[in-house]
């Protein structure tokens, strides 16, 4: 039975979704390019990878905790502080040099995100309830902080502003942004992080087995713990990014941005069980919803509130493949795999399946 | 070391005791493993093993003795100790991790092998350690889909990796195929060679007289023998494991069964049973033996409809039935007593009265599906005093009830839907003798009524004392049903360990060793 | 954690039951102590306070939220959780303002919108009680979709302009003080109370909110009652929606938004465990009170309604948060004390070959 071919029982189901996810977003581009005009455009290009690199920052990190079996929804009020904080901070100080900027983005970050951490892996607090109690916290301690007023463009100095314009690299017609630059830098970055640190093994191993990880005496407590730190540190970096591309910041700054962060990880592939997931999966879930929302409403001419119809129906899609599909799939790998010649099994005992 | 000196045992138990409530697990129990033996434990069910392994790995403190690595005592407090001190169990399901791939799987519990993951030296380093055991598994592949054998090997070699002295194999070819087991045995010869002491269990005689360069025999927590396994012989195994007495057991009071009420014939499902075919009579007690891995309570479920049955006939009354759900069962009568009480058997937080109600809520609803509470609360008294379950309250939650008085509870909710047949899985594992004294009593009653009774139990002499009949699984399958007259203990567990004396079909069981399943 | 493997997790669950249980009995005293204080607070600000019309115009204000906090405590004992609820209650004002707008006679429009929060609360439950996904998840999406698809219809319009007769519904007094909706409400809070412990219904509820094993292991149809506790949710969130759209008379995209929070809070902080299976009714109506009161005294201290969504957030944690925290302490001592000789020694071993785990969790 080596009905598999063999190039293709290198590739993982994991890497199949990835596979899968590139394809859909390149139909969706070639068909929405015969239907709107203009469509393959640097532009296009450009409104595009700049929005999805604030959502993807935070994504990357927001995958770091669900691999882990948890979520975490704070990240929209995180953003919002972070990107209020330092807002004003560079309004009072406008000579304040751009790193301790960022460094305070990602400082507040990291702190908020500690916080959850505590509550979560110490607290034994389910993270879904937790982290939407310090949704509404760290919302309010931006209200607070604001008193209801606005940061808005002018005050803040040119060269915050000029971030979002700045093109590193430019291919043609195809300008390649600094932000969208730093979103793959973070991506490829955590990636390897993922890959390469026990640190990122152990991850998965925590999200893939529970019991296991705690009988095998890894440290799970700790490890969770710094995955909600991470993820609050990159929540700050997206509300540094946040704040220098729309300049205007209210109270309601980055309000339901946890929607599309999490959206974009569970249609990215990342499993809501934990144990599975990429970061390349995520950047390309952000960058397949963004394109959808985006190009769908050019297309039809409807308003833009068909975003969240879709990005509920995406989610609710993703889960359900996930759960029904992959599972299935990844049981037919392997048992597809054990029928190969390479290794020498011979019974085929398949363990867990049938129930 | 000096060659004339006796050697040092790499873990020595000394007079360890350990007691749960009333049950005394171990006693005095003495065990040396020296290194690069492998060293087998036999017992009936109960006997004590695991409870002995549970002190070997830190998972229970003994209450008295002690345990000595290298000959210096050690306290293996946990998990993590047992780690430390080189100590490792496998089981019969591994604790892998499926998402990750084979060789992190042998390293993710390494502390020191630098701050990144070398993904080649790991590659490397698993390929050698599953050398050592001369397996080839695809090193870059997640660890789902590796069959339960390959599981195993992956386990040993994650224990080989961290320096292993005693590794613990509890049962590790229950639910191997033959072709597996041969591969196993060469791993554990590997081990051997390599000086790792193994303690191996297993309930196949075979298997032990072929592996073990010691062999050690305990019943009721103590240790009968231990003994080169040049000295031992199946039938004086098996007399050092049965040798319990049956004075303070139960006398069932004579009685002739009635109709037949349930047949059952050729059932099977999937991996877990196969070829099993009974008749049932109504005031009969069907006692089922089997060692562990048996399959028994796969049998049982199948018959409650949990896990139906996907092939076979049953039927209740002479009138074919399917059983596809615990609603079918209960709609024709049938009940079954679970083994796990607190998992599956009792709401805890619940009162003793909503518990024993459960199963029959629909006749304690009024109008609007109000719950009539005193016509709930009159069954619950009544309950209490036929069993004399020992509550302060029948408003009391079931979680304050000692084990023995949750199990009449239990008990109670199941006679109270009024079942035609009965099927008791492990009705007295874990309660003291008192409370063992009025299960017993009560299924004489219950058989004397005329109630059709499957006695699933581990517990040998009980089986004997309690069954009009008694049917012997081993693996998956039906090894044949014994009458009172042939059902001793030896011959019991002679059949549940393929050791049939008789001259009968090819060793069945050598067959049936494939059909182990997984998912138990 | 890490010390004890397989075999002492039940022994460590019976500590924490334990610890809930001696929790229960003191819950809804404490909350009872927890309202008292805060209305005699409030009384020494506010002169009046202490006028039972006073309660009535809190009730009032928050009925949509408090309504749905009742089917909420059906839910989360059940041991599930449904975050969609005001995305539903969004839907539900949404499509009654627009089908009106539109030329729906009213009494159609509260019935389709009630119908549409049926058929929510069908599509929550067929993938949570059916497929079997996580209803974290699924009522996650729906949060998400229910008010996209609310969107669709108003987008960044307020629709207003109701009939007399519907507005009037919450707001003109019928029974003393009482509007029409506020006694739905007191109806509907009795009927609660009864069917939760005192029918069949409400003693599966906590069956299966305890134990999904036991209750199969017992007979009992564990996803038809899943399914019809996201049903009724569904049904009470449209419910809510039709009140709020009534008591404000415009309806917004906005509408409802962050409900879920408060409707969450109130439950668990009225006793309900998170994990599901205990809570009383009792317990949840003494939490609206407190968080009513609570709420109502943040704001004579001018607290925005802002920063009382933090003190909600806050108190979210702390109701999962302290109760942990004292299990765990409990379950330390416990430990300590009876290392020696209380063992029980029942604990199930999950690795028996005999055991029934796999079927039982598969």
């Amino acid at each position: 039975m080596s009905g598999i071919p063999r190039l293709l029982r290198r590739v993982q189901p994991e890497q199949l979704r990835e596979i899968g996810l590139l394809l859909i977003l390149i139909v969706l581009v070639a068909f929405f390019a015969t239907q709107i005009e203009g469509f393959l455009s640097g532009r296009t290009f450009t409104r595009i990878s700049t929005s999805v690199a604030v959502i993807a920052v935070a994504a990357v990190g927001q995958t770091l905790v669900v691999l882990t079996r948890n979520i975490d929804l704070s990240v929209g009020s995180i953003v919002g502080v972070v990107a209020y904080v330092v807002g004003t901070l560079l309004t009072e100080n406008p000579e304040l040099p751009a790193y301790v900027a960022i460094a305070v983005a990602i400082g507040i970050g990291a702190a908020l995100g500690a916080i959850n951490g505590l509550i979560v892996a110490y607290g034994r607090v389910p993270a879904i309830i937790a982290t939407l109690g310090t949704l509404a916290i760290y919302r309010v301690v931006l209200v607070e902080l604001s008193g209801a007023r606005t940061i808005t463009t002018d005050a803040l100095p040119d060269w915050l502003l000029e971030v979002p314009r700045t093109t590193l690299l430019a291919i043609g017609e195809i300008d390649l942004r600094l932000m969208a630059a730093v979103a793959i830098l973070v991506v490829i970055g955590f990636q390897l992080l993922l890959r390469y640190l026990p640190y990122g093994r152990r991850l998965f191993a925590i999200g893939s087995n529970p019991d296991s990880a705690s009988v095998a005496g890894l440290p799970v407590q700790r490890d969770v713990f710094v995955a909600f730190v991470l993820s609050g540190t990159l929540a700050g970096l997206a509300g540094f990014m946040f704040l220098a591309r729309f300049g205007n910041i209210t109270v309601v700054a980055g309000q339901g941005l946890e929607l599309q962060v999490v959206a974009a990880v569970v249609v990215g592939g990342v499993n809501i069980f934990g144990g599975t997931g990429s970061m390349v999966g995520a950047l390309l879930g952000a960058a397949l919803i963004d394109t959808l929302q985006q190009s769908l409403i050019r297309w039809l001419e409807v308003s833009e509130f068909l975003r969240d119809a879709i990005l509920g129906l995406l989610i609710l899609l993703a889960v359900a493949s996930d759960a029904v599909l992959l599972d299935r799939l990844r049981n037919f790998w392997a048992r597809a795999r054990r029928r190969s010649p390479t290794t020498e099994t011979t019974a085929a005992q398949e363990p867990g399946s049938g129930l | 070391m000096d060659e004339g000196s006796p050697r040092t045992p790499v873990i020595e138990m000394r007079g360890v005791s350990k007691r749960f409530g009333s049950t005394q697990a171990l006693e005095g129990v003495s065990l040396e493993l020296y290194g690069g033996e492998i060293h087998a434990l036999l017992g009936e069910n109960g006997a004590g093993k695991s409870t002995l392994i549970k002190v070997m790995t830190g998972v229970v403190q003994p209450d008295a003795g002690e345990v000595r690595i290298d000959g210096a005592v050690a306290s293996i407090g946990s998990a993590l100790d047992a780690q430390r001190l080189g100590i490792a169990a496998i089981y019969q399901e591994p604790m892998i991790f499926p998402d990750l791939s084979v060789a992190e799987n042998v390293f993710i519990s390494h502390r020191d092998r630098g701050r990144f993951v070398h993904r080649r030296q790991m590659q490397a380093d698993a390929r050698k350690v599953l050398a050592r055991l001369g397996v080839r598994l695809e090193l870059d592949q997640p660890a789902r889909g590796l069959t339960l054998a390959e599981q195993q090997t992956l386990e040993i070699a994650k224990a080989l990796s961290l320096d292993v002295r005693v590794l613990i194999m509890d049962e590790p070819t229950a639910s191997l195929s033959a072709h597996e087991v041969r591969r196993l045995f060469r791993i554990v010869h590997a081990l051997r060679e390599a000086g790792v002491a193994v303690l191996f269990i297993s309930h196949r005689m075979e298997e032990v007289f072929e592996i073990a360069d010691r062999v050690t025999v305990l019943r009721d927590g103590r240790r009968i023998r231990t003994a080169p396994r040049g000295e031992v012989t199946t039938a004086s195994a098996i007399r050092d494991m049965v040798g319990r007495t049956m004075d303070d057991f139960f006398h069932r009071t004579p009685a002739s069964p009635g109709e037949v009420v349930l047949q059952v014939k050729d059932l099977a499902r999937e991996t877990a049973f196969s070829g099993i075919s009974f008749d049932l009579r109504a005031g009969e007690v069907l006692g089922f033996a089997g060692l562990v891995g048996a399959r028994r309570t796969d049998v049982g479920l199948a018959l409650f409809g949990i896990a139906p049955a996907q092939a076979g006939q049953v039927a209740l009354d002479g009138r074919p039935v399917t059983i596809r759900s615990p609603q079918d069962a209960l709609r024709l009568g049938i009940a079954y007593t679970t083994e796990d009480r607190h998992a599956l058997g009792l709401v805890l937080p619940m009162s003793v009265a909503a518990n024993i109600s459960l199963p029959s809520l629909a006749r304690y609803l009024g109008p609007l599906g109000l719950v009539r509470f005193s016509d709930e609360a009159a069954t619950a008294r009544r309950y209490r005093d036929r069993l004399r379950i020992r509550t302060s309250s029948i408003q009391a939650p079931a979680e304050a009830l000692s084990g023995g008085n949750q199990q009449k509870v239990v008990l109670s909710k199941w006679l109270n839907t009024r079942p035609r047949v009965l099927i008791l899985d492990e009705p007295t594992r874990g309660i003291d003798v008192g409370a063992k004294a009025d299960v017993h009593q009560m299924i004489d009653e219950l058989a004397r009524e005329g109630m059709a009774i499957i006695l699933i139990s581990s517990d040998l002499p009980e089986v004997v004392a309690m069954s009009d009949r008694v049917l012997v699984m081993r693996e998956g399958r039906q090894m044949g049903i014994l009458d009172r007259s042939q059902a001793t203990q030896e011959r019991i567990l002679a059949a549940a360990m393929g050791q049939d004396e008789r001259p009968g079909p090819p060793d069945a069981a050598t067959a049936a060793g494939t059909l182990g399943g997984v998912a138990s | 954690m890490a010390s004890e493997p397989a075999a002492p997790v039940a022994s460590r669950d019976r500590g924490a039951a334990m610890g809930l249980l001696a929790r229960l009995r003191s819950w809804e005293g404490l909350l009872l102590g927890l309202l008292v204080l805060i209305v005699l607070w409030n009384a020494t600000s506010v002169s009046g306070y202490l006028d039972p019309r006073n309660q009535i115009n809190l009730l009032t204000l928050s009925q949509e939220k408090i309504i749905v906090v009742l089917a909420m405590a059906f839910v989360i004992i059940g041991g599930e959780i449904d975050l969609s609820v005001a995305s539903v209650m969004a839907l539900a004002a949404v499509l009654i303002a627009s089908l009106y707008e539109g030329g729906t006679p009213m009494e159609l429009a509260v019935l389709i919108a009630l119908g549409a929060g049926l058929l929510a609360g069908l599509n929550n439950a067929f993938w949570v009680a059916v497929v079997g996904l996580p209803s974290l998840a699924v009522t996650l999406a729906g949060l998400i979709g229910y008010r996209g698809l609310a969107r669709l219809f108003i987008e960044d319009r307020s629709i207003g302009g109701f009939p007399g007769w519907f507005t009037a519904i919450t707001r003109d007094a019928v029974l003393g003080p009482l509007s029409l909706s506020l006694l739905l409400f007191l109806v509907l809070l009795v009927v609660a109370a009864v069917l939760l412990h005192l029918t069949g219904f409400g003693r599966t509820v906590y069956v299966v909110g305890n134990s999904r094993d036991v209750a199969r292991f017992s007979g009992v149809r564990v996803t038809r009652l899943k399914a019809a506790l996201f049903v009724m949710s569904g049904f009470i969130a449209a419910l809510g929606g039709v009140l709020i759209a009534s008591r404000l008379g415009a309806v917004r995209g906005s509408t409802a938004e962050g409900f879920e929070l408060d409707i969450i809070t109130i439950v668990l902080f009225g006793g309900v465990s998170i994990f599901g299976g205990r809570g009383t009714m009792i317990g949840v109506i003494l939490s609206i009170f407190v968080i009513l009161n609570l709420r109502n005294g943040l704001a004579l201290a001018n607290l925005t309604g802002n920063t009382q969504l933090g003190v909600i957030g806050l108190l979210l944690i702390l109701s999962v948060l302290v109760p942990n925290l004292i299990a765990t302490a409990r379950g330390r001592l416990e430990r300590r004390a009876g290392d020696r000789g209380a063992g029980t020694g029942q604990g199930p071993d999950p690795r028996r070959a005999d055991s029934i785990s796999g079927t039982a969790s598969g």
